[in-house]
């Protein structure tokens, strides 16, 4: 072959094997990527951080982190969601667990081989540091150590708060991959429930934890809030800019297989109509939190699905007990067949929210259709606003402070117009209703902190975990917490919610929780209104999308297709 | 040396309104009707929790410890304060405000300061060939121009751009920040993504920022040119009609002179237009970042406003208070070298 032929045969062998090693496709396969949009990306990442309250900041948490367990997958629904099962529990750290009455002990049997995003092995030694962080109540907001009292886990007592208390027996090691908790008498059903399905149970990874403990901070708070939350999750953090973007990509070592999707950008985008314009030009695959309107709209683009569920998601009229006059059961019962409920559903959710009869999410285990149900009917409302003693409305003026409707104005979208109809409706039969839309800094702390609100909208309550007996023990008695805004008191609702939260027989169980919904709706502790649909616009390609009871989408579930 | 004690005395000032500014800021965002510990513990805290929070914040601590606290009195009880050069961590994050500080106000002053000078480059040859025939067809067109682009809401105009500009013509990138999501952000060395594109090679990054910046620039640079070109076609229709140019123009001096006459007087007024919207832009730029997605130090301030973080609140108006002062002084130091009658008449 002559010189100049054998020159450029090599040189374009040379040239045709650049091509190939350069070619991204010749060996690797793509990288399959996710850019989800929402209004805020995690603000923190620590479970017992001030910003755990914020739904973003649980949708990093959830995703880098596991629990012992899970809910099991049920069925998906016509929107093509999967939803979860809440009577069934599935292994994720742990493999497999028993209960032992006597002694009131779980002991669980911890999954081997699982390897965290910095390479180390999961062992019995994580879950007594989680639980160790959890009852040393050392962060701003000590939620792991209220969801060992809630789970009823011996030890996590109030006492603890005030006096910081290291871990003992009740949550102990029994080997490498055996650990046992011991509940306080009587046993809670609670834990696990507890244990599926919130964003505090995650287990920690203990070694990446103690490295960056400080002499002031040796649970690490700050290092978790501020540069990574390291655990046995399915994803592992990549890159974090506060305020701007959140990027994982998949843990490799991950026990349940590789994610389907390699890499998830979370990206802030705080305007909801940028967001819509993103996913119909294929700029985002996933968006969340935009106005029914939006969700309509996006129904017709070619390539976006939206899709739904009836989750926890709700609305009521909060009536305060203790302001006159709303300790009268018979206005309540006005107000009640005063609301138009209908209007609401296709004014202000575009029928994507249906009629709410209940005192808790109809998707909870516990629930019970009560046998009083409220539909429009204002010549019963008048009816019993004169049996009142406010015949037409005549003496509601002196309440005229009562009467303000006070809602969030974050919310004005749909409880502006909410607000609006309801005052049209209750000023029909002479309820004198103005409005009073505040910031929600004000609405929590009137609503949440100094629980004096007379008379508001409220749409964020929704208690977690999934359980009839917690959200009834919660919002419904004068011994538990939190969510009792309206101060509603009844002697047999707080001896029923007591036997039911530690009565092991289902059936028995959602008994008694059927009488004391009965009961609570007959007196009105709160108005319901609608169940609104949790929803998501994303590009079609995109598969698996799964609801889980605190609204934060798990990547994991995804795939691309 | 006239000059040299007119800026000293000037720096005093400044220090004297920034210890004011923020004494007012503390105890006036602690008056607020509102409580932070509740906004944090959200709506599923126990007493018992509400009180571990407020102690943790120290909030509950009498008002003059707490600002002892903040300045950083007792720096072994309680941690660094003020005085120590710490701003404190933020109540939502945990991340130091200064730190937090530092990632958004590059972002903000890379929108405004590229703003300005589209708006000048725009907004000064508009006003001067306006002033130059007062009254006539270009001199009408632009004040109605100006009197047009001062009222608008730029915040309504950032929305109309992006409907138009990126989704109905696709000539500008979604307005999801200023990169790309999947586009990998340069290192951080400046701080302003720009910069630190080009510092670290990358140029095509820098690029792409830019074209992210496009459409924020323009809603900004419209709007803050309404009053800069007012300002200026005000300013070289007062010059041109002084007694001193017509005394030039009898004098029988070049056009150039006058013109350099005309300009230095007319400059001044205008410089200080420019300096007290760049001051105010620190924190008014807060809707164009929230419709762009920029993350600047408006979105900061929001945010930490409605979550009431009270130290990210006290640190973002102590930085834009500071900013704020020093710009003024820049102005009125470039106004004494401009106009030395400033500094001698004192």
């Amino acid at each position: 072959m002559k010189k100049t032929h054998r020159a450029a045969l090599a040189l374009l062998v040379v040239v045709s094997l650049a091509i190939v090693a350069g070619d991204p496709s010749s060996g690797s396969p793509p990288l399959r990527q996710l850019t989800m949009l929402s209004e805020d990306i995690p603000a923190g990442l620590d479970p017992d951080g001030a910003s755990l309250g914020l739904p973003p900041t649980q949708t990093g948490i959830v995703n880098l982190l596991d629990s012992l367990i899970e809910f099991a997958p049920g069925a998906t629904n016509a929107d093509g969601v999967r939803l979860l099962d809440f009577r069934k529990y599935e292994g994720r750290l742990a493999e497999s667990w028993e209960f032992d009455r006597q002694s009131l002990t779980w002991t669980f049997h911890l999954r081997r081989g699982v390897v965290g995003c910095s390479g180390n092995t999961f062992t019995a030694d994580d879950v007594i540091y989680s639980y160790g962080r959890a009852k040393s109540a050392s962060g701003k907001i000590p939620l792991g150590w209220f969801e060992g009292s809630t789970a009823g886990i011996e030890g996590f007592t109030p006492e603890v708060l005030k006096k910081p208390t290291p871990l003992g027996n009740e949550v102990r090691k029994i080997d490498d991959y055996t650990v046992q908790f011991k509940q306080s008498a009587p046993p809670s059903v609670l834990f696990l429930p507890v244990f599926a399905q919130w964003a505090g149970t995650g287990i920690f990874d203990s070694r990446v934890m103690k490295a960056h403990a400080t002499g002031s901070d040796p649970w690490s708070h700050t290092y978790s809030d501020t540069v990574n939350l390291p655990g046995f999750g399915p994803y592992c953090l990549e890159k974090w800019v506060k305020g701007s973007e959140f990027i994982v990509r998949a843990n490799p070592r991950y026990y349940r297989g590789k994610a389907a999707i390699d890499r998830v950008v979370y990206r802030k985008v705080p305007v909801s109509a940028n967001r819509v314009a993103a996913v119909r030009s294929g700029a985002a695959q996933l968006v969340e939190h935009l106005t029914p309107k939006q969700y309509v709209s996006l129904t017709s683009a070619p390539n976006v699905k939206v899709a739904g569920v009836f989750g926890n998601e709700v609305v009521f009229v909060h009536l305060n007990w203790k302001s006159p006059p709303f300790d009268n059961v018979k206005l309540r019962k006005a107000i009640a067949y005063a609301v138009p409920y209908d209007q609401i559903i296709s004014t202000v959710y575009l029928n994507q929210a249906r009629r709410w009869y209940g005192v808790m999410p109809s998707t909870y285990p516990g629930y019970h259709l009560p046998a009083t149900q409220y539909r429009t009917n204002r010549e019963q409302a008048r009816r019993l606003l004169a049996e009142a003693g406010y015949p037409g409305g005549k003496g509601l003026q002196r309440f005229a402070k009562a009467f303000q409707l006070t809602y969030s104005s974050e919310f004005e979208d749909t409880l502006g117009v909410m607000a609006t109809i309801i005052r049209a409706s209750l000023r029909n039969i002479g309820i004198p209703v103005v409005l009073n839309p505040v910031p929600q800094t004000q609405f929590s702390t009137q609503m949440y902190s100094k629980m004096d609100v007379p008379f508001a909208l409220e749409n964020t309550w929704k208690a977690v975990p999934v359980d009839g007996g917690y959200t009834l023990l919660i919002s419904a008695t004068t011994y538990g917490c939190c969510t009792n805004y309206n101060h509603f008191a009844n002697a047999e609702i707080d001896a029923i919610v007591k036997k039911a939260n530690v009565e092991p027989d289902t059936a028995k169980r959602n008994q008694m929780l059927a009488r004391a919904q009965n009961i609570m709706a007959n007196l009105v502790n709160f108005v319901p209104i609608v169940e609104f649909k949790t929803q998501w616009a994303y590009v079609k390609s995109l598969k698996g999308i799964t609801w889980h009871p605190n609204n934060s989408v798990k990547w994991f579930d995804l795939r691309i297709e | 040396m006239q000059l040299f004690v007119y800026i000293l005395r000037r720096l005093l000032t400044v220090a004297v309104q920034v210890a004011s500014i923020l004494l007012a800021i503390f105890f006036l965002i602690r008056m607020l009707p509102a409580d932070p510990v509740a906004r944090l513990v959200g709506s599923f805290a126990t007493p018992e929790i509400y009180a571990h929070t407020k102690a943790a914040l120290h909030l509950d601590k009498p008002l003059l410890t707490q600002l002892a606290i903040y300045l950083g009195l007792f720096p072994r009880a309680v941690g660094p304060g003020l005085l120590q050069g710490d701003l404190g961590r933020s109540w939502v994050t945990s991340s130091p405000v200064s730190q937090e500080i530092w990632q958004f106000l590059p972002i903000t002053l890379e929108l405004i300061t590229l703003s300005f000078v589209v708006a000048c480059v725009l907004a000064i040859p508009m006003g001067i060939l306006a002033a130059l025939k007062p009254n006539g067809l270009l001199d009408r067109g632009v004040f109605s121009f100006s009197l047009f682009a001062g009222a608008q809401p730029d915040f309504w105009w950032g929305l109309i751009f992006i409907y138009f500009f990126y989704f109905v013509w696709r000539l500008a990138p979604a307005p999801l920040g200023h990169l790309a999501p999947l586009t990998v952000a340069p290192p951080v060395v400046t701080g302003f993504p720009l910069l630190d594109a080009l510092l670290t090679g990358r140029p095509d990054v820098s690029l792409e920022a830019l074209h992210h910046l496009m459409l924020p620039v323009v809603t900004m640079a419209f709007i803050v040119s309404g009053p800069i070109v007012k300002m200026v076609r005000q300013n070289v229709i007062r010059a041109l009609q002084s007694n001193y140019i017509l005394y030039a123009r009898a004098c029988g001096l070049s056009q150039f002179h006058i013109a350099a006459y005309t300009f230095r007087n007319a400059f001044a007024p205008t410089l200080t237009i420019i300096a007290v919207l760049y001051g105010y832009m620190w924190g008014g730029a807060v809707l164009v970042e929230q419709v762009f997605s920029l993350g600047g130090l408006g979105q900061y301030a929001l945010r930490s406003i409605l979550a009431f973080d009270y130290p990210a609140i006290q640190g973002v108006v102590l930085t834009i208070t500071i900013g704020s002062l020093l710009i003024y002084l820049a102005m009125d130091i470039l106004h004494s070298v401009a106009d030395p009658r400033i500094v001698n008449s004192r």
